[in-house]
C-alpha cells in the first residue's frame, strides 16, 4: 500500500473526513484538521508507519501531500530535522 | 429577584430518562426509574455496580473533527442547549451578542479525558497522552463551546461548587438580567462523572447506594428509612433565561419566572450539611421573589438519598415554611433520573418548571419505609394530577456547604 493510501486511510477511519476529499493537494485545516489534531496525526502516523520523529513535530506541512513527503522522507531516514532529546510527560 | 423580572423562554435536557424534556416528564409522569446495572468494565470494585447513564452518542450529534475536541460532558452540554435554544424561538443574530451570555455549573469538567489520561500514561504498556486532554478536559469547556456555537460575546462563566453548580449557574445568570447586566443568559449544567476513576472514588467514600436485591432501578430511596445513599448519573440541562419585556416584545413562549434565587454557605462540614444553612437559603430565595411561604406550592427536594441529607433537608424546610411544610407536596426526583451532581440544579428546576406548567407533581419513588425524622408529604403514591401550583422551590446543595435554591412562578399569575 502506497502511503498516500495509508495515509487516506487514517484520516478517513479516524478523522471521519470523507475519501473523496483526501486529494493531495487538500490543507489540513479545511479538512478539520487543527494544530491539536495535527499532533494527534503525527502520533499515529509514527505508530502507523513503525517510524520516530525526532524532536518537535515540523510546522510546515499544510497539505495532504507535504504530510505524504514528510513520511517518506521518514521511512527512507532522510528526514531534515536535526535529532532532539524527547521530552517526557512524567518525572 | 431584584430589578427586572426573569423569563424561561427555553428548557433542553440529556438525562438518564430522556433526552427531550417531555420524555423526562412522561417518565417521572410514570414514576419510571433510570437507575441500571453499570456495565463490567466500570462495574469492577464497586460495591453497588450501578449507576443512571444517557442514552447518547456523540458521533449523531458533531461531525469527527469536532467530536474529537469534546468531552461528553461538553457533547451533552451542547446538544440541551441547543434544544433549550429552539425551544425558545431565539435567533441570536438578531440579539446584541454582547448582551448574551452563558453560565454552566458543573462539578467535574471532562472526566472521561482525564481519566483516559492517566490510564494511558500509567498502564503498564505505556502509550500517548492525547494532544486535545488540555482543552477536553477543562471544567469551563462546555461552557466556551456554547459561547463559540451562538457567538455570544457576553459574560461566560462557569461555576463549580459541587453539587449546587448548576443551581447556582442559573441564579447567577438570573442576577446578570436582573441588574441589567444582560438580556438573554443560556444557563445550566452538565456532568459526566461515569468513568471507573469517579466512581470507584464515589464508592470510596461511602456515600453511593446499595443495590437493591431484587430491583435494581429502585435502588434509590430518598427520605426513605432504608435508603442507603445517591445514585450517580449523567446528563445535561440547559435553560434560557432573558429578560421578561425583551422576552414579550419578541414573542417568545414563557416557561415561568425565575423568581427567587438564595444562595448561602454552611461552613461547618466539608460534606455535612446544616439545617441553617439550607433553611438560610430557602428564606433567601423566598425574600428575593418577594414571597411568603404560603405562596410556595411545591418543592422539588435536593432528596439525595444519604442518611444526613434527608433528615436535613426536612428539618430545614419545616424551619422555613413552618405549617406550610406539611400543607405542600416535596419530592425528589433523584429517585428516577439519580444525582447528576453538577447538572442536579439544572435538571431539576427545569423539572420544577413544567410541574408548574402542567399542574402535575413527580413523584418520590421507592418510598415504602418512611423515615420518622423525613415526616413531609412526599407524594411517594406517584405523580399527582390537577395540581395548582403558583410558585414551586428547587433545592441543591452541595459538599463544600454552597446551598441554592431557586424559585418559579407560574407566568399566568
Amino acid at each position: 500500500m502506497t502511503t498516500l493510501a495509508t495515509l487516506q486511510d487514517i484520516l478517513v477511519r479516524d478523522y471521519q473526513v470523507p475519501r473523496e476529499q483526501l486529494t493531495p493537494d487538500a490543507a489540513l485545516t479545511t479538512l478539520g484538521i487543527d494544530s491539536l489534531g495535527f499532533l494527534e496525526l503525527m502520533f499515529k502516523i509514527e505508530d502507523e508507519f513503525q517510524v520516530k520523529i525526532p524532536g518537535d513535530p515540523p510546522t510546515d506541512l499544510t497539505t495532504v501531500h507535504d504530510v505524504v513527503g514528510y513520511i517518506d522522507g521518514l521511512i527512507a531516514g532522510r528526514t531534515a530535522h536535526a535529532a532532539a532529546p524527547k521530552l517526557r510527560a512524567h518525572p | 429577584m431584584s430589578g427586572r423580572r426573569v423569563a424561561v423562554t427555553g428548557l433542553g435536557v440529556v438525562t438518564p430518562l430522556g433526552n427531550c424534556i417531555s420524555d423526562v416528564f412522561d417518565a417521572l409522569e410514570a414514576g419510571r426509574s433510570a437507575v441500571r446495572r453499570l456495565p463490567p468494565a466500570l462495574a469492577r470494585q464497586l460495591r453497588a455496580p450501578i449507576a443512571a447513564t444517557v442514552q447518547f452518542d456523540g458521533a449523531a450529534h458533531f461531525p469527527g473533527a469536532h467530536l474529537r475536541q469534546l468531552d461528553r460532558v461538553s457533547q451533552m452540554a451542547l446538544v440541551a442547549a441547543a434544544q433549550a435554544v429552539t425551544d425558545a424561538g431565539i435567533d441570536f443574530a438578531s440579539e446584541r451578542r454582547e448582551r448574551c451570555g452563558v453560565f454552566v455549573g458543573s462539578s467535574l469538567g471532562g472526566v472521561e479525558s482525564t481519566d483516559e489520561g492517566y490510564r494511558v500514561l500509567y498502564a503498564p504498556e505505556q502509550g500517548r497522552v492525547k494532544p486535545y486532554t488540555v482543552i477536553t478536559a477543562m471544567t469551563s469547556a462546555p461552557a466556551a463551546w456554547i459561547g463559540i456555537e451562538y457567538s455570544l460575546t457576553g459574560p461566560n462563566l462557569t461555576f463549580s461548587t459541587a453539587c449546587s453548580s448548576s443551581a447556582v449557574a442559573l441564579g447567577e445568570a438570573a442576577r446578570r438580567i436582573g441588574g441589567g447586566e444582560a438580556d438573554v443568559m443560556l444557563a445550566g449544567g452538565t456532568e459526566a462523572p461515569l468513568s471507573a476513576g469517579v466512581l470507584a472514588a464515589w464508592d470510596a467514600m461511602r456515600t453511593l447506594a446499595t443495590e437493591d436485591p431484587i430491583d435494581a432501578s429502585a435502588s434509590c430511596r430518598p427520605f426513605a428509612s432504608t435508603r442507603s445513599g445517591l445514585v450517580l448519573a449523567e446528563g445535561a440541562a440547559f435553560v434560557v433565561l432573558e429578560d421578561w419585556q425583551h422576552a414579550l416584545r419578541r414573542g417568545a413562549p414563557i416557561h415561568a419566572e425565575l423568581a427567587g434565587y438564595g444562595l448561602t454557605s454552611d461552613v461547618a462540614h466539608i460534606t455535612r450539611p446544616t439545617v441553617e444553612g439550607q433553611a438560610a437559603a430557602m428564606r433567601a430565595a423566598l425574600d428575593s421573589a418577594q414571597l411568603a411561604p404560603e405562596d410556595v406550592d411545591y418543592i422539588n427536594a435536593h432528596g439525595t438519598a444519604t442518611l444526613q441529607n434527608d433528615a436535613v433537608e426536612t428539618a430545614a424546610i419545616k424551619q422555613v415554611l413552618g405549617a406550610r411544610a406539611y400543607a405542600i407536596p416535596v419530592s425528589s426526583t433523584k429517585s428516577m433520573h439519580g444525582h447528576l451532581l453538577g447538572a442536579a440544579g439544572a435538571l431539576e428546576f427545569a423539572i420544577a418548571v413544567v410541574a408548574l406548567e402542567r399542574g402535575l407533581v413527580p413523584p418520590t419513588m421507592h418510598l415504602n419505609s418512611p423515615d420518622p425524622a423525613c415526616d413531609l408529604d412526599y407524594v411517594a403514591e406517584g405523580a399527582r394530577r390537577g395540581a395548582r401550583l403558583r410558585a414551586v422551590m428547587s433545592n441543591s446543595f452541595a459538599f463544600g456547604g454552597t446551598n441554592a435554591a431557586l424559585i418559579a412562578r407560574s407566568a399566568d399569575r
